[in-house]
């Protein structure tokens, strides 16, 4: 289904729904991750710190055995530096000896006894005494010169000396560094992945939820048969679909109850009617105009306005459903106000109003031309009724915005200001009325069928004002209905 | 002519049994659409009433099914509904017709005698009626009385010239306003009577015989006789 109106997607809710979730799984996967890598972070030391502790025994082990005499600096020495290939965390690197181990021994006196590493110890041995290391575990010494701090773990041996044996933080730092790079680049991909899955998802969720709307909208007053697009998957949005074609069901079903009710109602005093009136005329014809016959004409008139009546009750007790039943065709407004009025001019000229018409020509509603017919005929049989003699009566006919205006203007003695208010409310009449209320109910219910309104008002110089306004006939329907009767 | 009129409400039926054999026509009634397919099979029947709300089946499904059979003559069908099915618009556009009960006789018979009008090849138009000493020019929209040219509008010409193709029968207010201003409409005021009074006022002149008159209860009537 092709949409009129797309909105531009920065302003969509698919858009903001997209930012918020993309947002919250973007801060849950870098709490996540901190978290992560603290734990990697500490792991890491930990596995440092033990091959520290153990290789530092290890040492003070062998230099504790080793005969102090002139091998002992090349023993402890090589053994040093075969403990120091196996470091941890190692990354390949091309040189041997590298400048991330050391082995350091003082001397009683704070001496430099001992060194294998690079550079000449001094800084080391300065750097480890004034960072005082405690004997149990291995702690961070900063070296000048070294932008990385070391791990240095410290043992003290029988003669006195202390032995240290040192780690660069370099290593472990670079793999912690190497996974924050590829964790923030997956991380990236993931959060852009996940940002345009959810963007796409939510907008076609919400696009199939527009088109319901949009066929929501497009069931009128009227036409209750038609319903909103569903899809075979149950998700919520086929969901609400589908509550809104259940919905649709019920209104439609509990229409078609009032219509059966309504109609049986009809039909059951119809029928009598039809019978009583049968007999009725069919005595008036025996009496052959005979004086006696003047009861059984009242009771046929009485009958007529009986029926006319119940037609009318029914119709306003639909139309307030919103349950008119329409049968549509173009009428000509311009052209039916004109008959209209020369119908009821000598009426009306008869009883001493002066009627004036305004009408601009060709005026085409979509309409039930029984109903607009009647409902016209309302409205001037309410001004023949209540005007007194010698009032004026203007009636125009006009179009503005796609819409037309007809429009009731008179000088008598307005409406009555509480009969005003509820004056589209069924039965509600003036006092001095002597209708069964139902006119203007029923011209109020035709108009609301067809889409309109009717305003009704006291002129500040006096008298009433009735607005009828309907909209008109849209080009495009009135090119469809000639197709539909030429189908038919 | 012969007419089968179906229709279940035995009150009805008695009463339009009746005022349909006065006004001429030889009727068969049948009460449901059994019988009703049954005798329109068995014999010729020149027009048929047939009421929508039948007890074996629906109206309007038993005409199409007369139809089907070969039925050619015309049906006026009768209902008690408030609205007007899209069905019965497809016969009315077929040459059928509809009345909505309750309806007064007049309209019965004079709707009977359209029907059977329409359907039946008839003289060209004529283009002058005459009734008593009543005249009417078609073409040149002139009425005279006696010779004297009546001074009416437009309007009241029509008026005339439809009491007088009805001339010695009775018309009601509802079927005036549907054949001279062409809506089926139900006006609480006398709108009909004062055309009427109007129009009496100048084709029945001082002295002469009142040519048109009021059947009070009904309708009326321009006398022929």
């Amino acid at each position: 289904m092709s949409l009129k109106t797309v909105k531009p997607p920065l302003r969509s809710a698919a858009w903001r729904i997209s930012l918020w979730a993309t947002l919250a799984f973007a801060c849950g996967t870098m709490v996540v991750f901190v978290f992560l890598q603290s734990f990697v972070a500490g792991d890491i030391q930990r596995r440092s710190d033990a091959w520290l502790s153990g290789e530092v025994e290890v040492l003070g082990d062998v230099a504790e055995r080793t005969p102090n005499d002139a091998l002992y600096g090349r023993v402890v020495g090589e053994v040093a530096e075969l403990a120091a290939r196996e470091v941890p965390n190692k990354l390949a690197s091309g040189s041997g000896t590298s400048d991330s181990v050391f082995f350091l021994q003082s001397g009683i006196d704070g001496s430099l006894k001992l060194w294998v590493g690079a550079g000449s110890g001094q800084d080391h041995l300065k750097a480890i005494f004034s960072a005082e290391i405690p004997p149990e575990h291995p702690s961070d010494v900063r070296v000048p010169g070294f932008s990385v701090p070391f791990r240095v773990a410290c043992l003290r041996i029988g003669d006195g000396s202390h032995i240290y044996l040192g780690l660069s933080e370099r290593d472990e730092l670079r793999v912690l560094r190497s996974l924050r790079v590829r964790f923030f680049l997956l991380w990236l991909l993931i959060v852009l992945l996940g940002f345009s899955i959810v963007f796409l998802t939510t907008r076609r969720m919400l696009r199939h939820v527009r088109s319901i709307t949009e066929a929501a909208s497009r069931i009128g007053h009227s036409d209750l048969t038609a319903r909103v697009p569903t899809t075979k998957r149950n998700d919520e949005v086929s969901q609400l679909a589908h509550t809104l074609n259940r919905m649709l069901d019920r209104i439609e079903s509990s229409m078609h109850q009032l219509h059966t009710i309504t109609d049986a109602l009809a039909h059951d005093l119809r029928s009598p009617l039809t019978a009583i009136r049968g007999k009725l005329e069919m005595s008036l014809a025996a009496m052959n105009g005979e004086e006696t016959a003047e009861p059984i004409v009242s009771a046929i008139e009485e009958l007529d306005q009986l029926t006319d009546f119940l037609n009318k009750s029914l119709d306003v007790a639909e139309a307030r459903a919103d349950a008119l039943r329409l049968t549509v065709t173009e009428i000509d407004m311009s052209q039916l106000l004109q008959t209209m009025v020369d119908l009821y001019e000598p009426s009306m000229t008869e009883k001493g109003l002066h009627i004036r018409l305004s009408n601009e020509k060709g005026i085409i509603v979509v309409g039930d031309e029984g109903l607009v017919h009647r409902m016209i005929a309302n409205l001037l049989d309410n001004e023949l009724k209540h005007l007194v003699s010698a009032s004026s009566v203007s009636i125009s006919l006009q179009c503005r915005d796609e819409t037309a205006y007809l429009v009731f203007e008179d000088d008598g003695n307005g409406f009555e200001p509480d009969v005003l208010e509820h004056l589209f409310i069924r039965r509600v009449k003036g006092k001095t009325s002597d209708g069964h209320g139902l006119g203007l109910a029923f011209v109020d219910a035709v108009a609301r069928a067809h889409g309109g309104t009717v305003e009704v008002m006291n002129r500040d110089a006096g008298g009433g004002r009735i607005a009828v306004s309907m909209p008109l006939a849209p080009e495009k329907r009135h090119h469809q209905m000639a197709a539909t009767a030429q189908a038919g | 002519m012969r007419l089968l009129l179906v229709e279940d409400e035995i009150d009805i039926q008695g009463f339009l049994r009746r005022s349909l054999q006065e006004a001429g026509y030889e009727v068969e009634v049948a009460p449901d659409a059994k019988t009703a397919e049954q005798l329109a099979v068995e014999s010729q029947f020149d027009i048929l009433v047939v009421d929508l709300g039948l007890p074996d089946r629906d109206g309007i499904s038993l005409i199409l099914r007369l139809r089907e059979l070969g039925l050619r003559a015309p049906v006026l069908i009768l209902s008690a509904r408030r609205s007007v099915d899209d069905r019965v618009r497809g016969l009315e556009q077929g040459g059928d017709d509809y009345l909505t009960k309750p309806f007064a006789l007049a309209e019965l018979l004079a709707r009977l005698r359209n029907l059977l009008k329409r359907n039946s090849p008839q003289a060209s138009e004529a283009t002058r009626l005459r009734v008593l000493d009543l005249e009417l020019d078609l073409l040149r929209r002139e009425a005279t009385r006696s010779g004297q040219a009546l001074q009416l509008t437009q309007q009241e010409f029509v008026l005339l010239e439809y009491l007088c193709r009805n001339a010695g029968r009775v018309v009601t207010r509802s079927m005036i306003l549907d054949q001279v201003w062409g809506m089926r409409i139900q006006p609480d005021t006398n709108v009909v009577d004062v055309h009427i009074y109007r129009l009496r006022g100048k084709v029945d002149g001082a002295g002469q015989q009142p040519l048109i008159r009021t059947m009070r209860g009904v309708g009326y009537v321009l006398k022929d006789r």
